[in-house]
């Protein structure tokens, strides 16, 4: 487990990790840089919000001009998120200003009054709201409906010799998406992976976590985790448009849909809560 | 006085038990026995951070 984006992006090119999940921007800009790495498939949809102080001032989004906010990396959907609502309240990036500022630690800073708001991925959204010092201004969804943020990339060199492992951790998140999505058993099954995850995997409190998978259950979902190539299309042109990305890059160029195709006729993982094995 | 024998020993057993405790604390065995096998056998590392 990694506390930032950047530690990631080093993980991966000094080869210490093959795989990882990072934001969308950072991938297609490793890509662009000739990072030998491709997009397998996504890490969720959704879960991203804008986040300001509860009892503070800032009640609409042009109420933001002048004030500071912080974003995981400028190579972010993050980032980009508070560019497209900039641009539709007619503001530009020099009406406000941005901090990089690592995940683990927004919610403690605008709690601080170190920052007036913060744009990250879930649980921290969750974290301020579930403290009572934060509320949601705005969740990604509604400048951009179709928001991803995290994907799954794998070096090439695994891609090119160990394509059937790579094939493996493609099915198994997407049986798990299927898993938590499934209907009917959504709200019990997003309980009992907020208790495992929280405990096992990302230390965090288990309430944190079905907070943000629960509150509602729509807040992240788990597919379709398909890279599609309109969705990168448009990640692609906000980041040329936000100076981040100094040339026009191709699909095919960072992202290999082969591994999701082959995912396509998975189903879920046969497990429910209690149960010793998941087949 | 502590006699010479008795002194080399005790640093002897500190040093081992400082040896063996860093050995188990700060060595990730998995990962270095991972790095030792064929490429087509490793188990892949995963990096993820605690966000959705």
């Amino acid at each position: 487990m990694f506390q930032g984006f950047p530690e990631i992006k080093e993980a991966l090119m000094s080869n210490k990790m093959q795989a990882g999940f990072m934001v969308a921007p950072m991938a297609i800009a490793l890509r662009a840089q000739g990072v030998p790495i491709k997009i397998v498939y996504l890490g969720h949809r959704y879960g991203s919000a804008v986040v300001v102080a509860k009892n503070g001032p800032i009640r609409t989004f042009a109420d933001l001009r002048g004030r500071t906010i912080a974003i995981p990396s400028r190579y972010s959907d993050e980032r980009l998120i508070v560019f497209k609502a900039l641009k539709q309240h007619g503001m530009s990036a020099k009406d406000i200003r941005m901090v990089e500022m690592a995940p683990p630690d927004v919610a403690g800073a605008l709690a601080a009054d170190a920052i007036d708001a913060f744009s990250m991925g879930e649980p921290y959204p969750s974290q301020a709201e579930m403290a009572g010092f934060g509320r949601i201004l705005f969740h990604a969804r509604e400048y951009w409906p179709d928001y991803i943020s995290c994907v799954l990339v794998v070096r090439q060199d695994i891609i090119d010799h160990r394509p059937d492992a790579v094939q493996v951790l493609v099915d198994g998140i997407a049986r798990s998406g299927l898993w938590l999505d499934n209907p009917p058993r959504r709200q019990v099954r997003r309980e009992h992976a907020a208790d495992f995850v929280g405990r096992y995997y990302y230390r965090q409190n288990p309430a944190l976590l079905r907070w943000a998978l629960t509150k509602p259950l729509d807040r992240v979902l788990y597919q379709p985790l398909t890279p599609r190539r309109g969705d990168f299309e448009l990640i692609v042109s906000l980041m040329r448009e936000t100076g981040v990305l100094d040339r026009p890059i191709a699909f095919e160029e960072y992202v290999d849909t082969r591994f999701a195709e082959g995912a396509r006729h998975e189903t879920e993982w046969r497990y429910e809560p209690g149960d010793a094995t998941a087949q | 006085m502590v006699p010479l024998k008795i002194i080399v020993a005790g640093a002897g057993a500190w040093l081992a038990i400082i040896t063996a405790a860093h050995l188990s604390l700060n060595v990730d065995w998995n990962v270095l026995l991972n790095d030792r096998l064929p490429i087509n056998k490793r188990k892949l590392n995963v990096a993820y951070i605690p966000v959705t």
